[in-house]
């Protein structure tokens, strides 16, 4: 083959010289090197290069280029090479995939060269520096400067009085432009379902229909908005969509898929800051550095949920150090999660493309990205306590120093007693012992098995049928005269407890003092399942240790315990019946002392001991008992911090996860990503967004690691940053018509798609940022309102035939997009419906599962779950969300994945989303109550039928409807109504 | 849109048995939001790229890391250092503490069939199918962490967030048989792997393309298949649909010109067909008293020891494996099966830190019977011929011993075997170094993109070409790499 092909050069450059066929080039030229090889060389070899063959394909050197069969040899008509970078009409040039098609002339030099026989010169191979290579080009449209465009002022229009806003005049023009026209307004039922779906989620109640469609003021409409806008519904809303673009969920993801108990502060953090419109530069810069710029207030933590929101690799992170290959990889994927949520929700940029090679299409290198990982180099995701009040921490220390004092003096002054009490009192307390163990029930509790170390683990565990809301955990000392201990005995002097594997209540650092008798009771804030008990440092019991107990209950919110339905497990147990088995912890049994023969007992004591220490050390003993007890009870009431889960550089180690102290790790410049071959250390950096604009950071070597997130704050939202103004509100645009200006939402680069409406983009993007036009800069409330109230979004979405020819895709908005509910909606529409939707807002997260096997792998069990549980009846957004076993009803119905960015929910029709509708437990249960409720409200059929459906579709049924329904509920009952008008295509989808 | 309505045309009738679910979403994504997010951006959507030689693919994944060298990979070098300390000559980092003394196979080896491969005792049962299979013996992974590589072999990516390779399977191919989903997994009963379902997730394809998970034993195998209520009557259940239809039918009359409301109309006729396939195709009782044997069914209510024991897992695999051929005569395109649960205790999966041949012993008998019963019975149905057995797992186990009786992860070399639908039987491609530590060949090992892309060849689709816009990147399964493995084919 090559003999063949170096004849055909030799034959092609012979008749090249001999002829000089090739009129524009002289005989001196070199078609290859002066014309072919620039080519190649500036628009091929980035990625078809022996050391990157994209397609299995290098050009570097003709071996590589002529063995793939790309070039047919003279014969340009046939070498696939040119097809591939030749344009044919609508149809772009597959080649180069990077950047602008190929100039003609350039195709033409090409097919030329190739008709001559293709000469490369013996042994020519292009050199390749992907460094010096590499020019950025800005030129592109999302790194321009956002200029505010004039609103085009139509003049002639026919439509002229169709424009109500500025909105409206941008999409107008382009309507026109493309031979359209707008269509007409909705009907009221239509409009005040539509908007209430857009800004609440929610479905109008039939009231507010009626009221609305009677409603003749002139600005009925814009009091809607107004109203709507006012609703804490909206907020829910909206918080939903941001959710859904920063990756939230309350487990952790991968292996083991932990629980975050305190995930959810961040979640109700984004809801309140959609209802309470708080500017969006603080909304993002709290998300990103709150700690640093916002200092002192809860909302600068809180933000700092967005940093953890991701996936989080327990396995990678606590069983395997930073000092193995494995656990660096794992840190250099986590970080990779925090550059890529930042980057992707602020800026829409791709920036992760650039962790192995400079990104292939948008100006970021893998200098950028790495320096974009040192800014998060010393934050890790854990839990981080956002409400502390430095006066009650000072409190705390006080009062344990002073419980500290007051114990070391009462010690020397038992001490005493002890010492000259001799045998008259140890006799008297022999018979208060006595007394004590006749008052109290043999069912003492339960008790470990002895250790000879004081520093083994014990635990005992409750667990539950189904999680239930538990509002207060109460723990009950047991009590045993075993070696005079008596009260409090077997009480852990460290331990911690821990509800659905996490621990709640940490007294793990310091010696807890034996409460003796008093309860110890621990508030809670989410559904248990599970609670364990681990003692870490044992009671010592004679010349070994144990942890004994003699109740835990578990009290609802009405102060029931309700521990005694679950079962008890332990690392071990003595199980010694009657007085100690695992089940006595939970049998209602434990010892308060009482008693009037203890009292004369004690009284007998109490003078013995005047003789012994007199009235002055009697008063001192019971002001320093008085002391203890009172620190103590202080203590117990002090607040603990609240804590939510976010980026975090001080927490308590687990294993190989350590917190930094603000420690940046070193960011190592890793060569296609890997993390095993790093090369130089490189220090915070941002995306440079136009040349010339420096990179790295200027920060004074010793400087708190927060300082670098704060600069990055302040540069994402600064105002000369075009992609966080035009990324936000093209997200805003996409939730309410079902598609952004750039159907891309997470992607301006050059991958991205294409704008319908640039000026509209650049208009809305400045009016957003500085304001006008009756917008606060950064209100998302204003934005809102003037979009839904432009004539644009009030539009028909009703078929038109000239519409469906020139546009069918609706780019230009010559209709209003009916849209398919989503998951949340649904779900919300059917409680909603059936009357049982509970507005609570806020707090931890319920389950739709129940929850096993917490102390390994929790197990999530949806099938296993029963739907008539009420406290499932809240929004949507309160759920709990599990990462690695995400809700079946709501996947089927094209959820959000929380192990990735969603800017844009798919919308799919499947035959599991039907059954899923018609079948769920959910779906049927609903159904169920849903009937209930309409039977205890009427008698007469036909009633029923009408309030069925008016509650579910917002009006009546027509006649024929009635007819049918009528006839099914006859034969099958009112439930099987309800199951179908679920499924009906009218109650999830909205015009 | 005169080629539009072209290629629904042939898309429709194509012998490919489109006019699947897979396609009515695609064209609804294309209706959506032509040319952008989520679209198939070759032109030739829902075409095959070449003649394909296979049609459907099981996929038995052993969850937790199944030991090469005690299972396929026959060391003698093992056997006769054993007990002495091991060296590997360069510093290893091992997961946890398992670098002691080299360790034998607690089985023996011996050879099977013409092309004499070794198997150990454990996996005896395939010894009779060795000449169709074709064994992958220098796969090498990324990570020694489960959860990462576990998605590396389940989704081409050692993180979350992309879909699972039958995902795209089923998204490129659709099902042959529109009553059944096309991606179906049968996870082991005892709990999810590493992951859970996301190592099956659609991620940024379609619901539709997302695996549907069977429990056999479960009271509802497949979740919501039917209704689980006393006031739901199959009558009440028909004229409901009917009545659905026609509402459903007038809502979309009077708004014109919007397919998805004609395509929601049609997903209650496919619901309720698959309400009549998928019991069928669960039903083992038309299956011969033979077939049963051979599965390893015979023992029809037999109860088992707490502790992990072999005849408990020829059972629970065969029956998987018996289901899996059912669903793949029936036209499912993928079918998955997991062996091994999540990490709790007692331990019920291939993570043999302690006692290697304690749990490998029973999970390896169990799977090779169902595994061997399975290639079998496709064999003489005619189906193995169009249907890819692929058998994996997250990483292999190290040479050298952990505590006295187990093995530590080894991320560096594994063994992936695979055998019909265009398989070179027979043979094995790849060798592991002398202790089994690390590919033979450090420079060209396997990795799961070749397996992958050797997959999709064998479909009919080229994995350079099967890509999905998302986020801006043009996702694939096998991410920028990928050969296909022609050795094997």
């Amino acid at each position: 083959m090559m003999a063949k092909f170096r004849l055909q050069i030799l034959i092609a450059m012979l008749f090249l010289c001999s002829c000089g066929i090739a009129s524009s080039y002289g005989l001196d030229d070199d078609i290859f090197l002066d014309r072919v090889a620039p080519i190649l060389q500036t628009r091929c070899l980035e990625c078809h290069r022996t050391d990157s063959a994209k397609g299995d394909f290098s050009l570097q050197d003709a071996t590589g280029f002529f063995e793939e069969g790309y070039v047919e040899r003279g014969d340009s008509a046939n070498s696939h090479l040119i097809e591939l970078i030749s344009s044919q009409g609508d149809h772009r040039a597959e080649m180069p995939k990077n950047g602008a098609p190929l100039a003609a002339d350039q195709i033409e030099t090409i097919q030329l060269w190739i008709d001559m026989g293709a000469p490369w010169p013996e042994g020519y191979k292009f050199t390749y520096d992907a460094k010096a290579e590499r020019t950025l080009d800005y030129n592109w449209w999302s790194f321009q400067k956002i200029v505010k465009p004039t609103a085009p002022s139509l003049v002639g229009s026919p439509n002229r009085q169709w424009v109500r806003t500025p909105v409206d005049a941008f999409v107008l023009e382009k309507l026109e432009s493309n031979g359209l026209s707008p269509s007409q307004e909705a009907d009221r039922r239509t409009l005040i379902r539509r908007l209430t779906y857009d800004l609440t989620g929610l479905p109008p109640t039939v009231a507010e229909i009626e009221a609305f469609e009677r409603d003749k003021s002139e600005d009925a409409y814009e009091q809607l908005v107004d109203r709507l806008l006012d609703s804490p519904r909206y907020g829910e809303r909206w918080a939903r969509h941001w959710l859904d673009v920063v990756k939230y969920a309350d487990t952790c993801g991968y292996d083991k898929d932990k629980l975050r108990p305190n995930a959810w502060p961040y979640r109700d953090y984004v809801i309140r800051a959609f209802n309470d419109d708080k500017p969006y530069r603080q909304f993002v810069q709290e998300q990103i550095a709150g700690d640093v710029l916002f200092p002192g207030t809860e909302d600068g933590v809180l933000g700092l949920g967005f940093i953890a929101a991701g996936p989080w690799d327990f396995i990678g992170h606590v069983e395997v150090s930073e000092s193995k290959l494995d656990g660096r990889i794992a840190r250099n994927l986590d970080r990779d999660d925090m550059v890529s949520n930042t980057f992707n929700s602020f800026c829409s940029l791709t920036v992760q493309c650039a962790r192995c090679h400079d990104h292939k299409f948008d100006p970021i290198t893998q200098d950028h990205y790495y320096g974009l990982q040192a800014i998060f180099a010393a934050v890790d995701r854990a839990d981080r306590v956002y409400a502390v009040d430095p006066k009650i921490e000072l409190q705390r220390d006080a009062l344990k120093h002073e419980i500290a004092n007051a114990q070391k003096s009462l010690a020397q002054l038992n001490e005493q007693i002890n010492r000259s009490g001799g045998q008259a009192l140890v006799k008297l307390r022999a018979r208060i012992a006595a007394v004590k163990v006749d008052s109290k029930k043999p069912e003492f509790g339960y008790h470990s098995k002895v250790e000879a170390r004081q520093d083994s683990q014990k635990w005992v565990e409750i667990e539950l049928a189904q999680a239930t809301v538990v509002k207060q955990i109460v723990l009950h000392g047991a009590h045993d005269e075993f070696n005079n201990i008596g009260a409090g005995f077997g009480f852990p002097v460290r331990f911690r407890v821990e509800v659905n594997g996490s621990t709640i209540f940490d007294q793990e650092e310091v010696d807890f003092p034996n409460p003796q008798q008093t309860p110890i009771a621990i508030p809670v804030s989410q559904p248990l399942k599970s609670v364990r008990l681990v003692a870490t440092k044992l009671a010592k019991r004679s010349q070994d240790y144990h942890l004994a107990m003699a109740e835990i209950e578990l009290l609802n919110a009405r102060g029931e315990n309700i521990a005694g339905t679950g079962k008890v497990t332990a690392l071990d147990s003595i199980e010694a019946p009657i007085r100690w088995r695992k089940s006595n912890l939970v049998d209602g049994i434990w010892y308060e002392p009482n008693g009037a023969t203890l009292k004369e007992l004690q009284a007998d004591v109490e003078s013995l001991v005047l003789n012994l220490i007199g009235k002055s050390g009697v008063e001192q003993k019971s002001s320093l008992e008085n002391r203890i007890s009172k620190s103590r009870k202080s203590l117990a009431q002090l607040p603990d911090g609240k804590k939510v889960y976010a980026a975090a550089t001080e927490f308590k180690s687990q294993g190989n996860f350590k917190a930094t102290q603000g420690q940046p790790r070193p960011v190592y410049f890793l060569p296609r990503g890997e993390v095993a071959y790093p090369g130089s250390i490189l220090k915070p950096g941002i995306v440079p967004l136009a040349a010339g604009e420096a990179s790295v950071m200027k920060i004074k070597p010793g400087e708190n690691e927060s300082v670098a997130r704060a600069k990055l704050a302040l540069w994402l939202t600064d105002e000369s940053n075009p992609l966080l103004w035009r990324s936000v509100v093209n997200r805003i645009w996409h939730y309410h018509f079902g598609r952004g200006i750039v159907d891309t939402p997470n992607d301006f680069g050059r991958m991205g798609g294409e704008r319908s409406h640039p000026e509209l983009l650049d208009w809305l993007a400045a009016t957003f940022r500085d304001g006008g036009e009756s917008v606060s800069a950064g209100s998302f409330k204003n934005i809102h309102r003037l979009i839904v109230t432009s004539s644009v979004y009030r539009q028909s979405s009703s078929y038109s035939g000239k519409g469906m020819t020139v546009d069918s895709g609706n780019r230009f908005l010559w209709r209003m997009n009916r849209r398919r509910l989503s998951a949340e909606e649904i779900r919300d529409s059917i409680l909603h419906a059936s009357g049982l939707l509970n507005l609570e807002m806020g707090g931890a997260g319920y389950f739709l599962f129940q929850l096993e096997k917490t102390e390994h792998s929790p197990h999530y069990e949806y099938h296993k779950f029963d739907h008539t549980d009420s406290d499932s009846y809240r929004r949507s957004i309160y759920r709990f969300i599990v990462r690695s076993q995400p809700d079946p009803f709501m996947t089927t119905l094209d959820c959000a994945d929380s192990s990735q960015s969603t800017p844009a929910r798919n919308e799919t029709q499947t035959p599991l989303q039907s059954l899923t509708m018609l079948n769920s437990d959910f779906s049927l249960v609903m159904a169920e109550k849903f009937a209930n409720r309409i039977e205890s409200e009427t008698a007469d059929r036909s009633v029923k039928i009408q309030k069925v459906v008016r509650r579910s579709l917002g009006r009546y049924p027509t006649d024929l409807e009635l007819i049918m329904m009528d006839d099914f509920v006859q034969q099958h009952g009112l439930v099987n109504l309800i199951r179908i008008v679920f499924n009906l295509s009218e109650f999830v989808f909205i015009d | 849109m005169a080629i539009d309505l072209l290629r629904r045309k042939f898309l429709f009738e194509s012998a490919w048995g489109f006019g699947s679910l897979a396609l009515m979403d695609l064209l609804n994504l294309e209706n959506r939001a032509s040319g952008s997010e989520g679209t198939r951006q070759d032109a030739t959507s829902g075409i095959l790229h070449h003649p394909p030689r296979a049609k459907r693919v099981v996929q038995l994944f052993m969850a937790g890391a199944a030991s090469h060298i005690d299972l396929f990979d026959h060391k003698p070098a093992l056997e006769k250092h054993h007990g002495e300390p091991s060296d590997f000559g360069e510093k290893v980092e091992a997961f946890q503490n398992g670098l002691g003394p080299w360790m034998k196979s607690p089985f023996q080896f011996r050879p099977y069939g013409a092309s004499g491969k070794m198997l150990s005792d454990a996996v005896a049962d395939l010894g009779c199918c060795v000449d169709d299979m074709a064994f992958i013996h220098n796969m090498t992974g990324k990570t020694g962490v489960h959860s990462q590589a576990t998605y590396l072999q389940a989704t081409g990516f050692q993180r979350p967030g992309f879909p699972g390779v039958g995902s795209w399977v089923s998204y490129a191919l659709g099902s042959e048989n529109e009553n059944l989903p096309a991606f179906v997994v049968l996870p082991d009963h005892r709990g999810f792997a590493s992951n859970g379902p996301k190592n099956w997730g659609s991620a940024f394809l379609p619901t539709s393309s997302q695996g549907t998970t069977i429990f056999p034993q479960r009271e509802r195998p497949i979740r919501d298949l039917f209704p689980k209520s006393e006031l739901v009557t199959p009558a009440s259940h028909a004229q409901g649909l009917k009545l659905l239809d026609k509402l459903n039918r007038d809502f979309a009359t009077t708004r014109e010109g919007d397919e998805r409301l004609e395509s929601r109309l049609r997903t209650y006729e496919l619901a309720a067909k698959m309400q009549l396939s998928a019991p069928e195709a669960l039903d083992l009782s038309s299956e011969s008293a033979h077939i049963m044997k051979m599965y390893g069914l015979d023992r029809a209510g037999a109860e088992y020891p707490e502790t992990i024991n072999v005849p408990e897992e020829i059972e629970y695999f065969g029956r998987k494996c018996l289901i899996a051929r059912r669903l793949l005569e029936r036209g499912v395109r993928y079918v998955q099966i997991w062996s091994g649960n999540d990490n709790s205790f007692p331990r019920r999966n291939w993570d043999s830190h302690e006692d290697l041949k304690r749990e490998h012993g029973p999970l390896a008998r169990g799977m090779a019977r169902g595994a061997s019963a399975l290639i079998q019975d496709l064999k003489q149905r005619g189906l193995l011929d169009d249907t890819i057995v692929l058998w994996t797992t997250e990483f292999g186990r190290m040479p050298s011993t952990q505590g006295s009786t187990g093995r530590d992860h080894n991320p560096h070399v594994f063994t992936n075997w695979l055998c019909g639908g265009g398989i070179r039987g027979g043979m094995s491609h790849g060798e592991s170094d002398q202790w089994g530590f690390k590919p033979l060949d450090r420079e060209n090992p396997t990795q799961v993109y070749d397996i992958h892309a050797t997959l999709l060849y064998l479909l009919g689709l080229n994995h350079l070409k099967l890509t999905v816009r998302h986020n801006g990147i043009d996702r694939r399964l096998t991410d920028v790499h990928g050969h296909v493995i022609g050795e094997i084919i």
